[in-house]
């Protein structure tokens, strides 16, 4: 689970903020700012599409937060509204340049190498970050949603208006791409200790 | 390509060593913050719409502003007197409720200045740190300024209530630091 669910906040500042009080409000905004722009700027990779996005992001927020319920935590709701604002947004995006939400691993170049300057090291954050921001943008969100915000593939597939097999096939090749990054010494083929359970 | 294939074919994609470095490289990537700014337009256009409450009147709220910060200031020399009488130790939440009435409010100012002190008392960052534990406490550090910030603005009248509640949120952010700092020192102590 990603970093929403360690933020927690006063239900009482919770209640405020649904009845309107703006200082409620900012006490929630700056709680969660910080992982909503993350996202939406890890899936735009525009600063100021992921700007746009987080100001709409919290505009929900603030007219739905009446609604919330509790029955999940604020953060999980929270990071709901901003995937939907970011997926919608990248739907949009590709609407207008006439492509579907399909596969734009067509625009790459096939065996085009992930390395931009990129080491092999696996501790080198950037190194992951740059070869993540390489990725398609369908991709990069797939990845981002499976392994650090936890979602199924269903879940992924019903936010992008997909099948889970799409959902799947973004994610598996992403990871091709994505593997000469990590770094591990493994002694078997990987489709020898492969992982089942995505 | 059938589904069954297409699910093997992904399987082979990466070995479970692989997947659990390539998680944990995701999620050690460290966070953004939003410019200064975004907030001032999520406010202005929320404010347009009608979504947040019109403050009071403004000669209604400098006076509770007055009212309050006699109040506080009452309230401090109050505090600073049992503190000087302690002889300026810091004295555990328990002992103070059983000498003193303090009111909720005043129990978690108390309980706040205390953690600051705990705060200061550790020793300082270490010059070099995860990236991960330096944003959450940047973070953490940001959400206490902004209370500070909410608790100390005159604009808006502020009841009893409201403050207790603000305290109380400030007083587990600086819970959650004083931790947070705290295993940072011991980690850098070996």
């Amino acid at each position: 689970m990603s970093k929403f669910a360690d933020i927690q906040i006063d239900p009482g500042i919770i209640r405020r903020a649904a009845s309107g009080d703006a200082r409620g409000h900012e006490i929630i905004y700056r709680a969660f700012s910080a992982p909503v722009y993350s996202i939406c700027l890890r899936f735009t990779q525009v600063p100021a599409h992921a700007e746009d996005l987080v100001q709409e992001t919290f505009i929900e927020i603030m007219r739905s937060l009446a609604k919330f319920r509790g029955e999940a935590a604020l953060g999980s709701w929270i990071r709901r509204i901003a995937v939907t604002k970011s997926l919608m947004f990248l739907r949009s995006a590709w609407t207008k340049r006439r492509q579907s939400l399909a596969d734009d691993w067509d625009d790459m170049t096939p065996g085009e190498p992930v390395s931009h300057g990129i080491s092999s090291h696996p501790d080198d954050a950037l190194d992951l970050d740059a070869a993540l921001a390489n990725l398609p943008d369908v991709s990069r969100t797939v990845v981002w949603l499976h392994d650090v915000e936890g979602f199924t593939h269903k879940e992924i597939a019903a936010l992008m208006g997909k099948t889970e097999s799409f959902s799947k096939s973004q994610l598996s090749r992403a990871y091709q791409r994505l593997r000469p990054m990590l770094g591990v010494e493994a002694d078997t083929q990987p489709d020898g200790a492969a992982i089942g359970s995505y | 390509m059938s589904n069954d294939r297409m699910d093997e074919d992904m399987i082979c994609a990466l070995t479970a060593d692989e997947h659990v470095a390539l998680q944990a490289g995701l999620r050690e990537l460290p966070e953004t913050m939003p410019p200064r700014a975004v907030w001032n337009r999520i406010r202005a256009q929320a404010e347009a719409e009608g979504l947040l409450q019109q403050p009071f009147a403004r000669k209604r709220s400098t006076w509770y502003a007055a009212t309050g910060l006699a109040a506080a200031a009452l309230l401090a020399t109050v505090l600073l007197q049992s503190t000087a009488e302690l002889g300026g130790v810091i004295v555990p939440q328990d002992n103070l409720t059983n000498t003193v009435e303090l009111s909720n409010l005043q129990t978690l100012m108390v309980e706040s200045r205390r953690l600051e002190s705990d705060l200061r008392a550790l020793p300082t960052a270490p010059r070099v740190a995860r990236a991960g534990t330096v944003a959450t406490l940047s973070d953490i550090e940001n959400r206490v300024a902004a209370i500070d910030y909410q608790l100390n603005d005159t604009e808006f009248y502020m009841t009893p209530g409201d403050r207790e509640i603000f305290w109380r949120e400030r007083v587990r952010l600086m819970n959650l630091l004083l931790q947070l700092r705290y295993a940072q020192a011991q980690r850098a102590a070996f």
